[in-house]
């Protein structure tokens, strides 16, 4: 059983360890394979990655564009998931059942066209907003995972604020959006994750603007490169780059992250 | 009459931009595909309204069906790989066990990483001629020549790999969340009546377990039918077709792709391939749903 685990944790581990050791080797370690950890540490290919290989730009793009769709989604979700919640509306029964079968319909690239469309119409194709807005409209997770966290606040209190006067929008805003604080988090770890690792869509969005690239699609990339078998060293530190955010934040997160994931599939 | 107006007013405001973004953006799409898949539209010039002739053309496409089948190859090989390996890790954390955090944590730390990153690490570890496999395999003896991991041979096995990798965490914390639902005097009164270890998984943990199973393995088998994207960045569907897997060769049919690719872009004809995609994916899952429900009522 040990054996198991162990065999497993290993298996798990080996491509992780392979990508940071492999980030502090020579080009020519790399060419010849072999040893499990570098010779001598290179910290240049970090620097050579970072400058060179432009890997900057892609992690501000990347920062840029899950930032924003992190609070882009915990807006858009959370509003409509607290009307959703509260209030009865006409066609409510409807959204929710459409909201629904979002998380379940995908007919995968084929809505990327006509996405990638409507954003070249709307002139948002040479930005990100494009992707960030395409990223934002796949909300109703977030909604739905919100909307739990929504009945466990009490509706007296709403009530109760507004007997005292105070309006709609400030209730929800200076209120209940604070009390929801733990559960914006969660959601917004879910968001934020989606987002940074997200491949298809700014690869499509970036296909004629290199400088627009987010660190998936700048370092997949890199592998059509005409010299791409000499740059391995630094494919490695640029996912090194790209990884260690989301495994920072994994680990601070950890309890977190295991268990809500868990809770999900308990409905 | 004012109250109802002004309460009409704050709803709208606050589910509008939810709206607009799902009109836009997820409907919208979809009824531009049901629209495109019977005109010849190239995503340039002209939309030529020709009936049914995607369809005709998609029933003579072995491209097509060749990537049908290798989707079957790649989604049954990592369910097969995946759901017995996350059970086993599920069943064995449940135990109270020194560290069981801790490999929680490894085991599922795969998925917090991002699919297209990692897949261009596994693309230098299974390179034929320096990866760090083939070093590590011929450094033990236990190969004699470096195998071409990314060849037309073992280049699905590859994939395969891949995606058990980054899977199997998901589906054990699954699995783990549904055997936490078992109350765990089941297994005290089992234990009392003798019952071995293997006694109680078969009777107990397996029974119990079937409802949560049952909708862990839908999800698993959706995924895994949808997934494409660690096989466009390590084999871009080659070598020879290999691993063309039906959303990739749908990718291809809709975005300029590199060259060297025998599928050219056609809007129209994808809109007609998406739509038959999404069908078998769909009757795949609602099959198993019947199935398995049958099974239920058996038991």
């Amino acid at each position: 059983m040990w054996l198991f685990l162990l065999v497993t944790a290993l298996l798990t581990l080996f491509p992780l360890v392979m990508t940071v050791s492999g980030s502090f080797k020579t080009g020519a370690e790399m060419m010849t394979g072999g040893s499990l950890l570098p010779a001598k540490l290179q910290f240049a290919n970090y620097a050579e990655a970072w400058k060179q290989a432009n890997f900057a730009r892609y992690t501000w793009n990347s920062a840029f564009v899950s930032i924003m769709v992190t609070a882009g989604t915990l807006l858009v979700a959370s509003m409509a998931a607290y009307v959703a919640d509260r209030r009865d509306f006409p066609g409510k029964s409807l959204y929710v059942t459409v909201q629904a079968s979002m998380m379940f319909i995908s007919v995968g690239a084929i809505v990327l066209r006509p996405q990638f469309d409507l954003m070249v119409a709307l002139h948002l194709n040479t930005t990100l907003w494009g992707v960030i807005l395409i990223l934002i409209s796949a909300h109703s997770s977030t909604f739905f995972m919100l909307q739990g966290f929504f009945k466990a606040i009490p509706r007296e209190l709403d009530e109760a604020a507004m007997v005292d006067g105070s309006g709609f929008i400030r209730t929800f805003f200076r209120i209940i959006l604070p009390l929801l604080t733990p559960g914006l988090g969660v959601a917004g770890l879910f968001a934020f994750r989606h987002s940074w690792n997200e491949y298809i869509l700014p690869l499509v969005f970036t296909m004629t603007s290199p400088k627009l690239q987010t660190l998936t699609v700048g370092l997949a990339n890199l592998r059509y490169g005409s010299s791409a078998a000499m740059q391995i060293h630094l494919m490695m530190a640029g996912a090194c780059l790209s990884i260690l955010p989301m495994l920072l934040a994994y680990i601070l997160a950890n309890k977190t992250f295991i268990q809500v994931t868990a809770g999900s599939v308990k409905g | 009459m004012n109250i109802k107006r002004k309460r009409f007013g704050e709803n709208s405001l606050f589910l509008l931009p939810s709206i607009v973004l799902t009109l836009a953006l997820g409907i919208y799409p979809l009824l531009w595909m049901l629209r495109y898949m019977f005109y010849d539209y190239a995503g340039y010039g002209e939309a030529l309204f020709i009936g049914l002739d995607n369809f005709r053309r998609l029933a003579r496409d072995s491209m097509f069906w060749e990537s049908v089948g290798n989707t079957f190859i790649y989604a049954g090989g990592k369910l097969l790989l995946t759901l017995p390996i996350s059970l086993l890790l599920a069943v064995i954390l449940n135990g109270r066990l020194r560290g069981s955090n801790l490999l929680r944590g490894i085991y599922f730390m795969p998925t917090v990483i991002s699919t297209a990153v990692i897949s261009v690490v596994f693309y230098n570890i299974f390179n034929s001629y320096n990866g760090m496999v083939n070093t590590l395999l011929l450094k033990l003896h236990l190969i004699s020549q470096p195998v071409d991991w990314l060849g037309p041979k073992y280049a699905m096995l590859t994939v395969i790999l891949v995606a058990v990798w980054g899977a199997v965490g998901n589906y054990m914390l699954l699995f783990l969340a549904g055997l936490q639902s078992i109350p765990q005097d089941l297994y005290e009164s089992a234990a009392i009546d003798g019952a071995n270890a293997g006694k109680r998984f078969w009777h107990i943990t397996l029974p119990m377990l079937a409802p949560v199973a049952q909708m862990v393995i839908m999800l698993a088998i959706i995924a895994s039918l949808k997934g494409y994207e660690s096989i466009m960045v390590i084999t871009e569907g080659g070598p020879i077709g290999k691993t063309e897997v039906m959303y990739l060769y749908l990718y291809k049919l809709l975005f300029p792709v590199s060259t060297g690719s025998p599928v050219t872009q056609q809007l129209g004809y994808g809109s007609a391939v998406g739509f038959a995609t999404a069908l078998i994916v769909g009757g795949i899952t609602g099959l198993y749903f019947f199935l398995s429900r049958k099974m239920n009522k058996v038991y």
